[in-house]
């Protein structure tokens, strides 16, 4: 009884710890199994990540592809439109851009049209020997070549079919896995065709990539465009340099002739004017001397005659001294003795000189000459001959109670100087002509006046001796005004 | 020491080596050049390269890669040449050799190999550091890091690029000397007075739960949880075998696997390389069976935030020195994931290190440095995938 209540005070504790360690064993193994649940789960939404993950780095891989072949094809547009050199054109086409675009190996041919074949103008990737075997089979297959390009077409590996180019072909002679050929279609030049391609077996072709290649052959082929039509504006530009430069020599040859001529017809007037005034101081002289009477009373008749004879030798002295001083001053043998001039006192002067034949002729000559254009530098003497000149001409042509004004004012470095009438005008198309030589304007106040034609164009001969310029502007019956520009003293 | 460097991004191969060298003569500022590291891309590849290199600067030690793409002061380089010269004072030596032809048979003996090569001349003095460039795609890649720790020391610290034998349409090699190698290892042992430091990243979290490697050889892993390996994956893209396959490179590059180190938070990255058809997996590095390991995934913003982490790393213990070099070695997978924005990677670098500290370095398939470099305590090399390593170097 003893041992068996020992037995049970033994046993008992036991059986009580054994339930309590298999109690705790289960409650340790149900929370292995929630671990090992966790861990399935978490291992569950792992996998859904690695497949998300990697639907995403497709994605992303595609994506770069496309922007790093947009990217290079940008640059490659960018450096082949910059220049304007056919060869220069290919040679662009770098490796590193190529490879940007996925390839790494291209080549591009253009037709012939005198040597009737296809023409390698760029080839990288492939040795000498690949080069050779690629010209070889482009030419051996000509007709199929130019009907793809005729075709106006872009093809890849992916959309070919086999048509354009065989498995075989494509392994034993360009040496590529992968292609995208297209046609190079300049509008008005040689017509040819690009080949890119790859070895590598894991690029997959897509449309879009044949779509970047059919960009850059587009480009390629505006880029060719460009350079013919720089190269026929070039070329036409030549040659019309050239017959610029044909024609200035003609031109320099005629003037130089020109020159010649003028200058012996300088000689010639200067030397026939000299010989002219001899005698016709002698006929003046011997007239003066006749009308004068020392040498007996004239008739009445006689002595008409004679002041006719007077008269006419003073018209034609001062028709030679014309001729003479324009002369002169074609052939540079007057210097313009240049010194500080008032235009008022020039003015004053001629008034004086002319105020008679004003008062005769009624006619009012007004003076507005500026305060700041009034000093010029000029020879006095010349200048003065100059408004003689310009003032009797107005008076010539201007009708009794007109106006004749002489203005003056400083639009710049020269001192402008005006003449105006209010006399009949000059018509449009003789206002250049009358400053040339013996030239008169056909009206009919120059029929009634006597006149030499020289008397502007030994103007013109002495503004232009001093720097300056003249002109004219009228209309018929409005009047004239020539104006003249002279330097001034600054 | 001194330090030159030139890059040159010229079309023309002869040209681009003119230049750079040029460039980099100029920059040293001495005569006595002691010796070259070489970055190119893929293109400049060739004897003629190593021979205009030779005939500017002479019969120097040379030793370099060439890959998809550089690294540059400039940025990333897709076509690019990149020269460093050193002239080192009386204080500094150093040894530099390679092993060739290395086959899955030999990776463990070239590792010894390289390590006794690297050693010569160099036993009774204090060694600092070693460079390694490989570009061998054995699946035991690990065994050359083990041979060359069974020479060199297994806490000594050892600092690789694995360059990939193709990228796209392009091969590319190892340089030594006057060679252009395959299948081949190079590496240069530091040692005397020499200032360095490394900051390695990757930025790469774990996602779901945690899985242990039940069946494994060296790089192989055959089974997860006693499944298939491969299962994984097709549990996780909800995808059979062969689309698997196709996205293997997107898989490679945006999903590696990270093995749980005891004493880190910190994960071992490894891609997996290829798929086998018994459902085994290939990976860029050893998966050592019974390892802890978990799907890993990135983003722009975590890949910039850890090549910030790593430059920062890389300048601790600087203060006051003159950093004459930072060598960048670069996972290529970076580039794909950072996408367009993978210049910006290298600016941020630049950014944290100082515009004056000059950049040079490769994109690469594997990364070989040790985890932790500042404490040493786990001073052991590691082969590291998806990261970046920043190794500065100073008098």
């Amino acid at each position: 009884m003893i041992i068996l209540l020992i037995y049970a005070l033994t046993i008992l504790p036991l059986a009580l710890l054994l339930i309590y360690k298999i109690q705790n064993v289960n409650q340790l193994r149900s929370q292995v199994l929630g671990l090992k649940k966790s861990l399935d789960d978490m291992d569950e939404q792992a996998k859904l990540i690695v497949r998300t993950d990697m639907e995403l780095n497709k994605i992303q891989e595609e994506l770069d592809k496309k922007i790093t072949g947009l990217y290079a094809l940008q640059r490659l547009s960018r450096i082949i439109s910059m220049t304007l050199e056919e060869e220069q054109i290919f040679k662009r086409i770098q490796p590193e851009y190529l490879n940007d675009l996925g390839f790494e190996k291209a080549f591009g041919f253009l037709w012939d049209d005198e040597e009737k074949q296809f023409v390698l103008h760029f080839c990288l990737g492939y040795s000498d020997d690949e080069t050779k075997k690629i010209k070889s089979f482009i030419n051996n297959n000509k007709e199929r070549c130019v009907n793809f390009i005729a075709d106006e077409k872009t093809l890849s590996s992916i959309s070919q079919n086999n048509n354009l180019i065989t498995p075989e072909e494509l392994n034993g002679v360009f040496n590529v896995r992968s292609f995208i050929v297209s046609a190079l279609l300049p509008h008005q030049n040689k017509k040819g065709l690009i080949f890119v391609g790859t070895k590598n077996a894991e690029i997959v072709l897509t449309e879009g990539d044949e779509e970047l290649i059919k960009i850059l052959a587009t480009q390629l082929a505006q880029a060719l465009e460009n350079a013919r039509l720089f190269e026929k504006t070039w070329r036409a530009q030549q040659e019309l340099e050239k017959k610029v430069t044909e024609r200035t020599h003609e031109l320099t040859v005629a003037m130089e002739e020109v020159k010649k001529i003028s200058a012996r017809k300088t000689d010639f007037v200067s030397s026939v004017s000299h010989e002219l005034r001899t005698p016709l101081t002698s006929i003046k002289g011997y007239a003066a001397i006749l009308l004068t009477g020392k040498l007996g009373d004239l008739p009445k008749d006689v002595r008409e005659r004679l002041e006719k004879i007077n008269r006419h030798s003073d018209e034609l002295v001062h028709m030679v001294n014309n001729l003479l001083d324009i002369s002169r001053i074609e052939s540079g043998r007057v210097t313009m003795k240049a010194e500080i001039c008032n235009l008022k006192e020039i003015a004053a002067k001629v008034e004086d000189l002319l105020s008679g034949q004003l008062k005769e002729r009624k006619l009012d000559l007004i003076t507005e000459i500026s305060p700041d254009a009034n000093l010029i530098l000029a020879d006095r003497t010349q200048i003065e001959r100059v408004f003689i000149n310009l003032i009797g001409n107005a008076m010539k042509f201007t009708p009794p109670e007109g106006k004749i004004t002489i203005r003056s004012h400083k639009p710049k470095n020269m001192i402008q100087v005006d003449v105006s009438d209010t006399g009949c005008g000059i018509p449009i198309e003789a206002q250049e002509a009358i400053f040339e030589e013996f030239y008169r304007v056909d009206n009919t106040i120059n029929q009634e006046v006597k006149g030499t034609g020289l008397g502007l164009a030994l103007v013109k001969y002495i503004v232009e001796a001093h720097g300056g310029k003249i002109w004219v502007k009228s209309a018929v019956g409005s009047g004239s005004t020539f104006s003249l520009t002279l330097p001034t003293t600054s | 020491m001194r330090v030159g460097i030139g890059v040159s991004t010229e079309q023309d191969h002869i040209k681009a080596v003119k230049e750079a060298a040029g460039k980099a003569i100029a920059d040293l500022n001495t005569e006595k050049i002691d010796l070259a590291l070489v970055f190119t891309t893929g293109e400049f590849s060739h004897s003629l390269v190593l021979q205009a290199i030779a005939g500017i600067i002479g019969p120097i030690p040379l030793l370099g890669a060439s890959s998809a793409a550089v690294i540059s002061s400039q940025g990333t380089l897709k076509h690019g040449f990149i020269i460093i010269l050193f002239s080192f004072s009386e204080s500094t030596y150093f040894n530099a050799d390679c092993v060739k032809d290395i086959t899955l048979e030999t990776t463990l003996s070239a590792g010894v190999e390289l390590g006794q090569k690297l050693l010569y001349g160099c036993k009774n003095a204090r060694r600092n550091l070693s460079v390694i460039f490989s570009n061998i795609d054995t699946p035991n890649s690990s065994s050359l890091i083990t041979g060359l720790q069974q020479k060199l020391g297994r806490s000594f610290p050892l600092i690789g690029a694995t360059v990939p034998k193709n990228t796209d349409h392009q091969e590319n090699f190892l340089y030594f000397n006057s060679q252009i190698l395959n299948n081949s290892a190079c590496g240069i042992l530091w040692g005397g007075k020499l200032k360095f430091n490394l900051g390695i990243e990757h930025g790469w979290q774990p996602l779901g739960k945690p899985r242990y490697i039940t069946r494994a050889t060296a790089d192989i892993v055959n089974e997860i949880d006693g499944l298939p390996a491969v299962n994984l994956y097709k549990e996780y893209f909800a995808k059979e075998i062969p689309e698997l396959k196709r996205e293997l490179k997107r898989i490679s590059v945006f999903y590696p696997l990270g093995i749980s180190i005891s004493e880190k938070k910190e994960y071992l990255l490894r891609s997996v390389v290829s798929i086998e058809n018994d459902g085994s997996l290939v990976f860029r590095g050893e998966v050592p069976e019974g390892s802890s390991i978990r799907l890993m995934i990135s983003s722009k913003e975590s890949c910039l935030l850890s090549a910030r982490s790593a430059a920062q790393t890389a300048i601790k213990d600087m203060e006051g020195k003159t950093i004459k070099l930072a060598l960048i070695f670069n996972s290529l997978s970076r580039q794909a994931l950072l996408g367009r924005q993978s210049a910006q990677e290298i600016k941020t670098v630049q950014e944290v290190l100082g515009e004056n500290v000059p950049l040079a370095g490769i994109y690469t398939s594997a990364e070989q440095a040790p985890l932790d470099f500042i404490n040493y305590s786990l001073g052991k090399t590691y082969i590291h995938n998806n990261s970046i390593a920043v190794l500065t170097i100073a008098n």
